[in-house]
């Protein structure tokens, strides 16, 4: 074995894997996005690279810390072999407006599970094809970008708030537009008899 | 400072070889606990340990077969693991429930593309696609290879469905 110089620089490397690997599994782990249905937010058609990001497990696993308008990685419901990125637009209890190929005009959540849309939604694979998905297929939750350097940073997920007399931006806009679609249920005050 | 230097290169080898175990663990296969009433009588309400094989549907995913018995995560509850038996594969007609009591027995359902119907064994103390559909692949972790506690009623789980022409 040791007359092969590159596997001798190699095994330091490959015996720390199990950390290396435990981390990326538990914690954060890097992926190259794919893709279209994010857009204008993920791999806008003005960057040249597609867009590399840092995503936390422990986000979604252990501290269940995820809620609308958080861009999440999920498992396809479809397809096993495939991890979809998209938006949480409602969680359970939330009523949505649906758009077209979804043949109910409104679904109420169920519970335990969230609904989730690409931002391009006419190019995206998403909830308005196969309904409301598990929330035990949500994988991790995008904390920012690392690639390409000019789009270094978090990515905002909500955007700032309306100012007067400054006209919405884009992003402002698709905001509202999905904000209008979900109605969330008043949180039940609880109320002691005595 | 030298022997310090020493010690913490040690504990991280420890931490390094726990890590390695848990991912043997979570991804080839592992004991575990059996609880709860929904697969009687095919495992007992407590006390029984078996062996989780997780390496096979993620090797050769076409080896899940109907009748197997699957270890899935819960579609409701993210933190919970269940294990049922797989009844229907993408594309089968499905009675939703046979035994007519949360759903009339003439029901059926095709199961959806990506998806299998899972059930447990005891219809009547348990949580299955009956009351939540079919659930997607992507949550089927593995199946139960054996039973290896207690001693006297080892059993290696193998596939007794047979069909009829």
């Amino acid at each position: 074995m040791s007359s092969f110089p590159l596997f001798r620089k190699a095994l330091p490397f490959l015996y720390w894997s199990p950390t290396v690997f435990f981390l990326s599994d538990h914690f954060f782990h890097v992926k190259t996005i794919s893709g279209r249905s994010m857009q204008p937010t993920l791999n806008p058609d003005s960057s040249q690279w597609r867009d590399v990001a840092l995503f936390s497990k422990f986000a979604v696993r252990e501290a269940e810390d995820y809620g609308r308008d958080d861009i999440v990685t999920v498992r396809s419901p479809q397809n096993p072999k495939y991890v979809l990125i998209k938006r949480i637009i409602a969680m359970e209890g939330d009523t949505v407006k649906t758009l077209p190929p979804y043949p109910d005009l409104e679904v109420t959540v169920p519970e335990g599970h969230v609904w989730i849309e690409g931002d391009e939604h006419f190019v995206s694979d998403d909830s308005n094809h196969y309904g409301p998905v598990s929330k035990s297929l949500i994988e991790s939750k995008l904390l920012m970008i690392i690639w390409p350097p000019n789009r270094f940073g978090t990515v905002s997920m909500k955007a700032c708030p309306p100012q007067e007399g400054h006209p919405l931006s884009d992003e402002q806009r698709r905001e509202i537009n999905r904000h209008a679609r979900v109605h969330i249920p008043p949180i039940p005050s609880s109320t002691s008899d005595e | 400072m030298r022997y310090s230097k020493r010690a913490a290169v040690g504990s991280f080898k420890v931490f390094n070889f726990l890590f390695a175990v848990h991912i043997f663990m979570t991804y080839v296969g592992r004991f575990s606990f059996m609880a709860g009433p929904s697969m009687l009588p095919t495992f007992a309400v407590e006390g029984e340990i078996v062996i989780e094989d997780f390496i096979t549907y993620r090797l050769f995913p076409d080896k899940m077969k109907r009748g197997d018995l699957l270890i899935v995560r819960s579609p409701i509850e993210p933190t919970k693991v269940i294990c049922k038996r797989l009844i229907g594969l993408p594309g089968d007609i499905v009675c939703v429930d046979p035994s007519g009591v949360v759903y009339p027995s003439t029901e059926h359902v095709v199961v959806p593309k990506g998806h299998v119907w899972i059930s447990g064994d005891n219809a009547l103390a348990s949580r299955d696609s009956r009351m939540y559909g079919p659930v997607p692949i992507g949550l089927v972790k593995g199946r139960v290879f054996a039973r290896v506690w207690p001693l006297n009623s080892f059993k290696v789980f193998t596939n007794q469905i047979s069909y009829i022409e």
